[in-house]
């Protein structure tokens, strides 16, 4: 609005004004421009100071008291700077001195212009503040609740993660199967995920849910989170994935609702998991699987799980081969024939303390030979670490123990022998001496003397190597259908000369009729041999009575034919009776090797007999031995 | 009159030699094969030494050493080994230690300055 008294101004400004772009509102004094004014609302004024009826001052005072915002530039003559100053005060943006320079009106508009813009914006500014706020903050309870969802993603991953670690007993698959997590909001807009579907499907967060998957589950309408939104309902499909780098892989998508407090489905969570990845993880558990399943079967030992009964819940296959194996038996059945439980049993022990132990058992397999083993165990917890079965193993050391053995009797054989050696060279030596100096005494009772001394030695030295050559010889095992009582003639024969001769009957008792049996004659002959000497010897220690017998006799017993040698000689107490057939063990000081009735045992074992030994001291001893009339196994 | 002495071994081949060696040197002997008849003897016989043997069925030789040493009258006898197993430890105070088989001259060295 122009507001000035002189109608030349009003023109030439009005149309300066118009060509600057503005729209100009004209008035002659103050009255008229404030009623203008008070009607048209115009953003700037321009108005002269001195006018009648109104001036320019009062005008000023009265459209800022009005409209603050309106700016006011004023037009002074030469001289009226106290006006001009007077003016500013009222808060006028300006003022401009007739005659009016266009550039100086300009630049104080310009400075009216940008007055109202910044004032404008201001109370822009001012009057959003509130809508400002409210925006800004919805905004940011949206990136927490973005981040609260992610790390919950994240949580839930690795917690499934450590419930699969947890599960497999610490093998860590589930960490390597690509398990793809991803929460959806009802827009079906993915809005978080977790690292490995970051990595392998890029960050798609903002994304459509249905983007990463081809097929159904690749609209918009029959994604499995649009399904659970509809339904409610956790989902469960198959679907092929997309990776980032455009390869594609089948997967299994699951999906869960998650409610708000009003029930509402809120979120999905969509888990997807690469079934290539799950199908080659399968593979490889079903290998290792398998390849425990080998070792378990393959292992060179007896292995079985057993419950706190000792029932037998699992065994190996070297186990089923050699033993009557069912499942659900008793243990100390199959291993032992027994009734009840072993005692010392090392499982029993493993359930008590929970660790392993050892034990050493003889146990009959199949085959009926015996054999040693050492026994292992170790106890097997389930989740809550209680011990509800213990594993078994039991190593077969037969062989490592006859080995054992046959190293431990070769040391004592030697020590032994070479004591044997003295003592029979020493004799030697007395027989020589004796011949020797009865030569040279002339004395022939002497001479006898040393020879006889020197013929016995002889015989044992025999005796000795023989034995020893026995026992140092593998000697093959060749059973052949014998006659038994030729057979008894035969061996009474062979040791009746030798029995008669030291003042002792021997007496035969054969029943006839017992037909043939199957074994190494040679060998049981020595070992019948070795026992009719024996009674022999005892006959001759005992001084008690005066005469001695050995009886000799052969029954049948069914199946099985029976050897007794009986003799009335010294008799065995207990000990010397239980160590019999102990290697090296003699009774007879430097005349016995100790190696007789340790073969003569095993000559009858290899037959699959047994000898049996009654006795008492001073009253003569009982030799049964049996060997069945066929071989078995 | 002879010194006399007692032989202990179980192998009678043994004894009959050792007596031999013995008396052809001018000495008595008397023999027994087991360490209970020794002991019986040598109460009996008070004899001037004793020819041990280690290794004997039932007792063996220490064992009669032992029983020996427990009677005053007898304990101070003097024994020498004669065995083929190493019994240096067993016999305490043996006058010696021979292993069989055995030097004769030996013997009946150790035996001439045991008892002359």
């Amino acid at each position: 609005m122009l507001v000035d008294d002189e109608e030349g101004i009003r023109k030439v400004l009005g149309i300066s004004l118009t060509d600057l772009g503005y729209q100009v509102l004209t008035a002659e004094n103050g009255e008229e421009a404030l009623e203008i004014f008070r009607r048209e609302n115009p953003p700037i004024v321009l108005t002269d100071i001195k006018m009648p009826v109104m001036d320019g001052i009062e005008l000023l005072r009265k459209i800022k008291d009005e409209s603050s915002d309106t700016e006011v530039i004023m037009i002074t003559g030469h001289g009226d700077m106290d006006l001009a100053i007077k003016s500013l005060k009222y808060r006028a943006i300006d003022f401009v001195t007739k005659p009016i320079n266009d550039d100086i009106l300009e630049i104080a508009l310009g400075r009216a212009h940008e007055k109202i813009h910044m004032r404008q914006k201001l109370r822009g500014y001012t009057e959003n503040l509130e809508s400002l706020v409210q925006e800004k903050s919805a905004q940011l309870v949206e990136i927490e609740r973005q981040v609260a969802v992610g790390q919950a993603v994240e949580g839930l991953a690795s917690m499934l993660r450590n419930l699969a670690g947890d599960l497999e007993g610490g093998l860590t698959y589930f960490n390597e199967m690509p398990c793809f997590v991803s929460i959806h909001n009802p827009k079906l807009k993915v809005i978080a995920v977790n690292q490995l579907y970051r990595d392998r499907l890029g960050d798609k967060v903002g994304r459509n849910s249905w983007e990463v998957y081809g097929d159904k589950a690749g609209t918009r309408s029959q994604c499995p989170v649009a399904e659970t939104f509809k339904t409610g309902k956790g989902q469960r499909t198959r679907a092929s994935i997309k990776y980032a780098d455009d390869q594609e892989a089948p997967v299994i998508i699951h999906t869960a609702p998650i409610r708000n407090q009003s029930k509402e489905v809120e979120l999905v969570v969509e888990i997807s998991a690469d079934i290539t990845e799950v199908n080659r993880l399968q593979e490889e558990l079903r290998q290792t699987q398998q390849r425990y399943q080998q070792l378990f079967d393959e292992v060179p030992c007896y292995v079985s799980l057993q419950d706190r009964q000792y029932r037998l819940l699992a065994t190996n296959r070297r186990f089923n081969d050699d033993f009557d194996v069912e499942l659900g038996a008793y243990c100390y059945e199959v291993y032992k024939h027994r009734d009840e439980p072993c005692p010392n049993c090392p499982v029993a022990k493993t359930f008590e303390d929970g660790r392993s132990h050892q034990s050493e058992m003889v146990v009959t397999p199949k085959s009926g030979e015996q054999c040693n083993v050492l026994i292992w165990t170790a106890p097997i917890r389930d989740a809550d670490g209680e011990i509800t079965r213990v594993m078994e193993m039991s190593t077969d050391i037969t062989q490592i123990r006859e080995l054992q053995d046959h190293l431990s009797s070769l040391g004592l054989k030697i020590s032994s022998i070479s004591h044997g050696i003295k003592s029979l060279l020493t004799g030697i030596d007395g027989g020589v001496y004796l011949v020797e100096s009865g030569l040279t005494k002339d004395d022939p009772d002497r001479v006898k003397e040393g020879w006889d001394a020197v013929k016995t030695i002889v015989q044992r030295i025999r005796k000795l190597v023989l034995n020893i050559l026995f026992f140092a010889k593998e000697r093959e095992f060749k059973p052949e259908a014998t006659d038994v009582l030729n057979f008894a003639y035969d061996v009474a024969a062979s040791v009746e000369s030798k029995i008669n001769a030291a003042g002792v009957g021997l007496d035969r008792d054969f029943d006839t009729g017992q037909g043939e049996v199957q074994m190494d004659s040679g060998v049981v002959r020595l070992a019948l041999i070795n026992i009719l000497e024996n009674a022999l010897d005892a006959c001759l220690e005992d001084t008690a009575k005066k005469s001695h017998r050995i009886v000799f006799s052969v029954k049948r017993d069914k199946n099985k034919i029976v050897f007794e040698v009986k003799d009335n000689g010294i008799g065995m107490d207990r000990e010397t009776r239980e160590s019999l057939f102990t290697l090296f063990f003699s009774s007879k000081g430097n005349k016995g090797t100790g190696l007789g009735l340790f073969i003569a045992n095993k000559i009858v074992a290899q037959h699959g007999g047994k000898i049996k030994v009654d006795s008492k001291p001073k009253r003569g001893s009982s030799f049964m031995i049996t060997i069945p009339m066929k071989l078995t196994g | 009159m002879p010194k006399k002495i007692l032989i202990i071994d179980d192998d009678p081949v043994i004894v009959k030699y050792l007596m031999a060696i013995f008396s052809d040197n001018g000495y008595a002997t008397c023999s027994a094969g087991s360490s209970m008849e020794g002991l019986d003897l040598v109460k009996k016989e008070k004899p001037d030494l004793i020819c041990l043997d280690i290794q004997m069925p039932g007792e063996w030789g220490p064992r009669f050493y032992r029983k020996l040493r427990k009677d005053k009258e007898v304990k101070d006898i003097p024994i020498i080994v004669v065995s083929g197993i190493d019994g240096d430890h067993a016999v305490k105070n043996a006058v010696a230690f021979v292993k069989k088989p055995f030097d004769p001259e030996k013997l009946i060295g150790i035996v001439k300055n045991t008892i002359g």
